[in-house]
C-alpha cells in the first residue's frame, strides 16, 4: 500500500508544509531568545496579518505584493507596539516572567476575540483559488506553491543567519541575549534590541502567514493552534537555538505526516499535544543534536 | 367630596384605557403565527445559512403578503447556532422557553441530534431541513425531517458509482462529526452491498484546515473514484489540496457540495465532481426560474445550496399549512397538535420542492438529481429515481 511514490509525496509534502511552521518557530525563537519573552502575541500578530492581507487581496482587489506590504506593516507595527507599551512597561516595574507569559496570553486570546467579532469564523484563504500547478517528479507531485513556500523560507532563514552572525545589530542581538545588563554596560541598549527582535520576529510571522493563507484556510483562533507547534519546536530545537527550533519545525512535520503510516488519520491533531507531553517530559532542555550540527546552531 | 369623585373618576378612567389598550393588543397578538428558524447566521457554515434563511424569510413575506393564513401574519424567529451543537441548544431553548413557539425548523445534524431532547421534552414539533444524517429518523416522536436522508441522495451516488460508471474500487473521506460518519457508512454499506469496494476510509476533523495526512491515505490506496462528505466550508479545500497532491481522480459527494464556492475555491480542480440536488431544478418545476430571477436580481448570484433554500422557502409553507389545519379545526397552536397536524396532512403541495410526503417512519423520499461540474459550471447529469 504504501510504496516509494508514496513514501516520497509524504515526505515532501511534509517538508513543503513545514515552511510556514519554520517561519513562525523562528520568530518565535528569535524572541524568547533575544527578549527572553514566551511571545504569544505572536498569535495575535499573525491573525492581525492575515485579516489585513485577506482584506486587502480579497476584498479590496490589492496586488498581491501590495496586501502582503500591508500585513506585513500591520504585524510590524504591532509587534514594536507590544513590546514598546507592553513588555517594556512590565520589565521597568520588574514583573516577573510569569507576569509577562499571562500579558502575552491573554493579549492574544484577546486579538482573536477581536477579530471574531469582525471577520466571523468562516474559513478564509488569502486567494479564491488555492490551486497551484502540480508538477508529477516521479510520481511525486511538486507544486508551484511548495517551490514557492521551500525558496521563501530558505532564503529568509539564510538572511537572518547572515544579520545575526555578520552585522553589527546582529552581534548586539547575541550580546543582549546572553547578558542584557552586561550589553547595557558597554553601551548596547537593550530595549532597542528587544524591540529589534520583535520587528524580525513579525516580518517571519507575515512571510508565514502569508504562506499559510495560500494553502489552507485560516480562522481566527487558528493562529493560536499554530503557536503550539512554534512552541513544540522551540523546546525541541533547544531554548535559546534559534535555527534548532527550525530544524525541529521540519522534524515535527515530518513526523506528524509520517503518523498517518501507523495510527488513522482522525488521530493526526491529536499527535501535537502528544508531542508536547514527550518534549516537556523527556526533552525539557532540547533534543541533542548530533555534534557536528550542534555547531552549527550553537547559540544562533 | 369633590376630591374623592375626582379620584374615583381618575381610577375608573385608567381602568378603562388600560381594558381598551389590551382589547386593541389582543387581536394583534393573536394575528401572529409564530414558528422558530434556528439556522447559521454566523459561523464557519453561515455561507449556506444566511442563504437559507433568506428564502425562509421570502417565503414569510410572500405568504404574508397574500393575507397570511386565515388573515393572520406568519411570523418567524430567527436565531443563531452557528452550525454548533451547544449554540443550537441555547437558540432552541429560548426559542421553546422564551418565545413559545409550537414549531421550529433547524438543519445541520448535529444541531438537531442535539435539540432533539429539548423538543421531546416540551412537546414542541421540530422540523429537520436540510440535515442528512440517517439518525434524524430516530430521534423521537417531536422529530421530523421534512428532506430526505443520506440513505437516500448518498444510497444513489454510490448506486450511479458503481452502476452506471462502472468503478469498483472507491475511497471514502469524511468529516468526523454527525453529519460526515453516519452518511459515510450509508456510502459504505450500500456500495459494499452492491459489490464494491471501499479501498480506504478515511476522516477529518471539522476544524482541520490541513487534510493533507487523510489524503495521502486515501492516495496511497489508490481508488478509481473518491466519495467526499464534508461540511460546506471545506469540502472545496480537501478537493483543492486532493488536487495539489497529484490526485486526479473523479470526486463524488452529497447536496452539501453543490455549492458555487466550490468551482470558485477549487477551480479545474471540481471539474468531474458529482453532487446530488435533492430539488427539482427549473426544468422540472416552473416557480424555480422566477425563485432564480429573483436572487440574481437581490444578490446578483445564485444562492449557496440551492437545493436547501429551496427546501427552507417551502418550510414556510408547510408551517403554514400546519397553521391553516389548526385554525381549520379550531385546535390551539401547540406542539402536541402541531404534530397532529403535520401527520394528518402528511401529503403536502409546496412551490419549489413539489409533492412532500411525511412517512410513518419519520422519513421523506424524493428523486435524486444528479449534477457535474463541466467547464466551471454545474450541468445536469442523471436523475435517480
Amino acid at each position: 500500500m504504501f510504496d516509494l511514490p508514496i513514501l516520497l509525496q509524504i515526505g515532501w509534502t511534509a517538508v513543503a508544509t513545514s515552511a510556514y511552521y519554520v517561519l513562525f518557530a523562528i520568530a518565535f525563537a528569535l524572541t524568547l531568545k533575544v527578549a527572553q519573552v514566551w511571545n504569544f502575541v505572536q498569535a495575535g500578530v499573525m491573525g492581525l496579518a492575515f485579516y489585513a492581507m485577506w482584506l486587502a487581496m480579497i476584498r479590496w482587489q490589492w496586488p498581491h505584493a501590495a496586501g502582503f506590504a500591508l500585513g506585513l506593516a500591520v504585524a510590524v507595527v504591532v509587534s514594536a507596539a507590544v513590546e514598546a507599551w507592553g513588555f517594556r512597561v512590565l520589565r521597568q516595574r520588574n514583573s516577573s516572567s510569569l507576569m509577562l507569559f499571562i500579558f502575552a496570553i491573554v493579549l492574544a486570546e484577546f486579538i482573536s476575540y477581536l477579530l471574531t467579532l469582525a471577520f466571523g469564523t468562516e474559513p478564509e484563504t488569502l486567494t479564491k483559488s488555492i490551486v497551484s500547478e502540480v508538477h508529477l517528479v516521479g510520481g511525486v507531485a511538486i507544486t508551484n506553491w511548495d517551490l514557492r513556500a521551500l525558496a521563501i523560507t530558505i532564503a529568509m532563514s539564510l538572511a537572518l543567519f547572515a544579520y545575526l552572525r555578520f552585522t553589527r545589530n546582529g552581534q548586539f542581538l547575541y550580546a543582549v541575549a546572553d547578558n542584557g545588563p552586561l550589553a547595557e554596560l558597554y553601551g548596547i541598549s537593550a530595549n532597542r534590541a528587544y524591540l529589534l527582535a520583535m520587528v524580525i520576529s513579525a516580518v517571519f510571522v507575515a512571510a508565514g502567514v502569508y504562506l499559510y493563507g495560500t494553502r489552507a484556510s485560516m480562522i481566527p483562533t487558528q493562529p493560536l493552534e499554530l503557536m503550539l507547534f512554534a512552541v513544540i519546536a522551540t523546546i525541541l530545537g533547544g531554548i535559546g537555538s534559534i535555527h534548532g527550533a527550525a530544524l525541529a519545525a521540519v522534524f515535527l512535520s515530518l513526523l506528524q505526516s509520517a503518523s498517518i503510516l501507523v495510527i488513522p488519520s482522525a488521530w493526526q491533531g491529536s499527535l501535537t499535544y502528544f508531542v508536547l507531553f514527550i518534549v516537556i517530559l523527556f526533552f525539557p532542555t532540547g533534543f541533542r543534536f548530533p555534534a557536528w550540527l550542534r555547531r552549527v546552531t550553537r547559540g544562533r | 367630596m369633590i376630591r374623592s369623585f375626582t379620584a374615583h373618576a381618575g381610577v375608573r378612567a385608567l381602568v378603562f384605557a388600560s381594558i381598551a389598550a389590551a382589547v386593541c393588543a389582543a387581536p394583534a397578538l393573536a394575528q401572529t403565527l409564530k414558528f422558530g428558524l434556528a439556522m447559521p447566521l454566523t459561523g464557519s457554515q453561515s455561507s449556506f445559512g444566511k442563504d437559507q434563511i433568506k428564502a425562509a424569510e421570502w417565503a414569510v413575506a410572500d405568504i404574508n403578503a397574500k393575507g397570511g393564513v386565515n388573515g393572520k401574519k406568519l411570523e418567524m424567529i430567527v436565531l443563531d447556532t452557528q452550525g454548533d451543537a451547544t449554540l443550537g441548544i441555547n437558540a432552541v431553548n429560548r426559542l421553546v422557553n422564551v418565545d413559545k413557539v409550537p414549531v421550529f425548523v433547524t438543519a445541520w445534524s448535529a444541531v438537531v441530534k442535539a435539540v432533539a431532547p429539548i423538543a421531546n421534552r416540551e412537546k414542541v414539533l421540530a422540523l429537520s431541513i436540510g440535515a442528512n444524517s440517517p439518525d434524524i429518523a430516530k430521534l423521537g416522536d417531536y422529530v421530523y425531517t421534512a428532506f430526505p436522508l443520506a440513505d437516500v441522495d448518498v444510497a444513489a451516488v454510490a448506486n450511479y458509482t458503481l452502476k452506471t460508471l462502472g468503478k469498483k474500487r472507491v475511497a471514502v473521506i469524511y468529516v468526523n462529526n454527525e453529519t460526515g460518519i453516519e452518511a459515510a457508512k450509508v456510502y459504505r454499506t450500500q456500495f459494499e452491498k452492491s459489490g464494491g469496494q471501499i479501498v480506504a476510509y478515511e476522516t477529518y476533523d471539522p476544524k482541520a484546515t490541513d487534510f493533507t495526512g487523510a489524503l495521502l491515505k486515501v492516495r496511497a490506496a489508490n481508488p478509481e473514484m473518491i466519495h467526499l462528505h464534508g461540511l460546506v466550508a471545506e469540502m472545496p479545500l480537501v478537493i483543492a489540496q486532493m488536487r495539489q497532491l497529484g490526485m486526479t481522480q473523479r470526486v463524488t459527494s452529497y447536496a452539501g457540495a453543490y455549492n458555487p464556492q466550490m468551482v470558485e475555491k477549487a477551480g479545474k480542480g471540481a471539474e468531474g465532481l458529482i453532487v446530488t440536488s435533492l430539488a427539482p431544478d427549473a426544468r422540472q418545476n416552473p416557480n424555480v426560474s422566477g425563485y432564480l430571477e429573483r436572487w440574481k436580481k437581490a444578490e446578483n448570484r445564485i444562492p449557496n445550496g440551492l437545493p436547501y433554500t429551496q427546501y427552507l422557502y417551502d418550510s414556510a409553507y408547510l408551517v403554514a399549512a400546519l397553521y391553516d389545519h389548526l385554525e381549520k379545526n379550531k385546535l390551539p397552536a401547540t406542539g402536541e397538535n402541531m404534530r397532529r397536524a403535520l401527520l394528518a396532512v402528511k401529503t403536502f403541495d409546496l412551490p419549489m420542492t413539489g409533492k412532500l410526503v411525511i412517512n410513518e417512519d419519520h422519513t421523506v423520499r424524493k428523486p435524486v438529481n444528479l449534477l457535474t461540474v463541466q467547464d466551471g459550471q454545474f450541468v445536469p447529469l442523471a436523475t435517480v429515481d
